[in-house]
């Protein structure tokens, strides 16, 4: 029995697709259902999650293996296999700012930044030597910078429009993000006689 | 007054737990003395550089650097390479707490109770085999249905020096091996490696871990594919690891990208897994030069069990 942790929002639908190519169907549509476990034929089950708690599931063993973004891999430092990048989930974690304000200037204190992603962006100034003061939102971040909480923000950024329509534009490039399947170190293992056909599958 | 809870990554073991795990530790005990392993009992506090960046570090009233316990394996090589030096071969078991920081370097620290072994002094691949074997056999001791797969560092190691790689493209190559990640692995070597045997084998080492005939067919693509001496010496010492292992009675699965282990591992490397436990129980290797920092260079090989994931498993 494999247990598949199953993102909910955008990631959702491609992912699924995926699976049911590689002949894991769910025996009910999880957009629909209530459901948190959802079977999916004899062999396999989804566990239907947010996307940021896909690693710590899979990491610690509640799932075999799940579906996220790279970022909220890295983001959460969990100890995973990630062997498919499915393509699909495509976007960039970015370092952006009110047009026309400078985030490099000497500011005599250190650059204000908002963010979803703490680890990454105090990973991404420390390699460049750059103090911060980073302030950990959970939602609407662009708002930070808008408003003047922050100088600027960390964020994924898909089509570019929301950064747009805030006046914001992309100083820097942090990671470029796609989907990828991660796979709990101990599950490859032990049942790989089971993964193996699904992982040939869905590469 | 704060209520006394033991710290995060510490326990209390009481009564129905605490004679599980002296039950545990008899039973590996046991097993261990049957091979022919004699117990030593190294001290809780060492000075700090017998032990990596990992250890729980503290200044003594003189000002020197000392630390708690973070690694036996360590302390194992000390007394062998000081009071025991010179005297081949040594088989040497343990078992007690270790205490480590959860990240080098910074963060909180955790404490972790082991047993494991060390032979010291045999450089052969039958050296190898009697430890995969005594750890194997270890696992069944318990009553534990586990696996045991089998990679190598120093195969790793010769592949990038024949590739040419930097110590940092090196720890880019080998975490994304460690993580089987074939599409980072894929894009590191088109970009940074030059065609050849050697980033075909390094590609080959995202591959999944193989059992039996499948093992041998791998290792047989990786010879055809070896880049140097170095690299192919290193497979055929997988082989023959493999090949004595097995006549000792030990299933063993080859994962060429097993290649994750502690700083001094030099040769075969592996990780036991067991049903139930989400990470490795345990796990082992040859660290050749190890012993040559306490002054008496000698080979050896070892592995110790994580028994805070074995316990609750065992039967």
């Amino acid at each position: 029995m494999l247990t598949i942790a199953l993102p909910k929002g955008r990631l959702q639908k491609p992912a699924l697709e995926r699976f049911t190519r590689a002949g894991i169907v769910p025996d009910e549509e999880p957009g629909v259902s209530r459901k948190l476990i959802i079977a999916a034929g004899p062999a396999a089950r989804f566990v239907v999650l947010k996307d940021g708690d896909v690693p710590l599931y899979v990491e610690r063993g509640a799932a075999d293996l799940g579906v996220c973004g790279i970022d909220q891999v890295l983001e959460s430092a969990a100890d995973l296999l990630t062997p498919v990048d499915f393509g699909f989930g495509r976007c960039r974690l970015c370092l952006a700012a009110p047009r026309g304000r400078s985030v490099t200037a000497e500011l005599g204190r250190s650059l204000r930044v908002a963010t979803k992603f703490p680890r990454l962006s105090s990973q991404w100034f420390l390699r460049r030597g750059v103090p911060v003061d980073l302030v950990h939102l959970s939602g609407s971040v662009e708002l930070a910078a808008v408003s003047g909480l922050t100088d600027a923000i960390v964020d994924l950024v898909e089509s570019g429009r929301t950064l747009e329509e805030n006046g914001l534009v992309v100083v820097d490039e942090i990671l470029q993000v796609t989907a990828r399947l991660v796979v709990n170190r101990a599950s490859y293992r032990l049942k790989v006689e089971e993964l193996l056909p699904l992982l040939e599958k869905l590469g | 007054m704060q209520p006394a809870t033991p710290l995060p990554g510490t326990q209390d073991l009481l009564f129905e737990a605490a004679n599980r795990l002296r039950r545990c530790e008899a039973t590996l005990c046991g097993r261990f003395e049957d091979k022919g392993y004699a117990e030593v009992i190294p001290p809780a506090i060492e000075a700090a550089d017998v032990f990596g960046p990992e250890a729980f570090r503290a200044l003594d009233r003189s000002g020197r650097l000392i630390a708690l316990r973070a690694d036996f394996t360590a302390q194992v090589a000390r007394i062998a390479a000081t009071r025991l030096a010179g005297m081949s071969p040594l088989r040497l078991y343990y078992r007690g707490s270790i205490v480590r920081r959860v990240a080098p370097d910074s963060g909180p620290v955790h404490e972790r109770l082991q047993a494991g072994c060390e032979l010291v002094g045999a450089a052969g691949p039958e050296a190898d085999a009697e430890i995969l074997a005594l750890a194997a056999s270890s696992l069944h001791a318990l009553g534990i249905r586990g696996r045991i797969s089998l990679g190598s560092t120093g195969y790793f190691s010769a592949l990038a020096t024949a590739a040419g790689a930097s110590e940092r493209l090196a720890a880019s190559l080998n975490d994304a091996v460690d993580r089987k990640d074939l599409p980072t692995l894929r894009t590191l070597c088109e970009r940074e490696v030059a065609p050849g045997k050697a980033r075909d084998a390094i590609l080959l080492l995202a591959q999944p871990p193989r059992l039996e005939t499948e093992a041998r067919e791998l290792l047989a693509r990786a010879e055809a594919l070896a880049p140097s001496e170095e690299a192919l010496q290193a497979l055929r010492r997988i082989s023959a690891a493999l090949a004595a292992a097995r006549s000792l009675g030990a299933e063993l699965e080859v994962d060429l990208g097993e290649v994750r282990g502690l700083g001094y591992y030099t040769g075969i490397v592996f990780n036991l897994y067991a049903m139930g436990s989400p990470r490795p129980v345990g796990g082992g290797g040859r660290y050749d030069t190890l012993l040559g920092r306490f002054g008496d260079p000698r080979p050896a090989v070892g592995f110790s069990l994580d028994l805070d994931a074995l316990v609750p498993l065992a039967c």
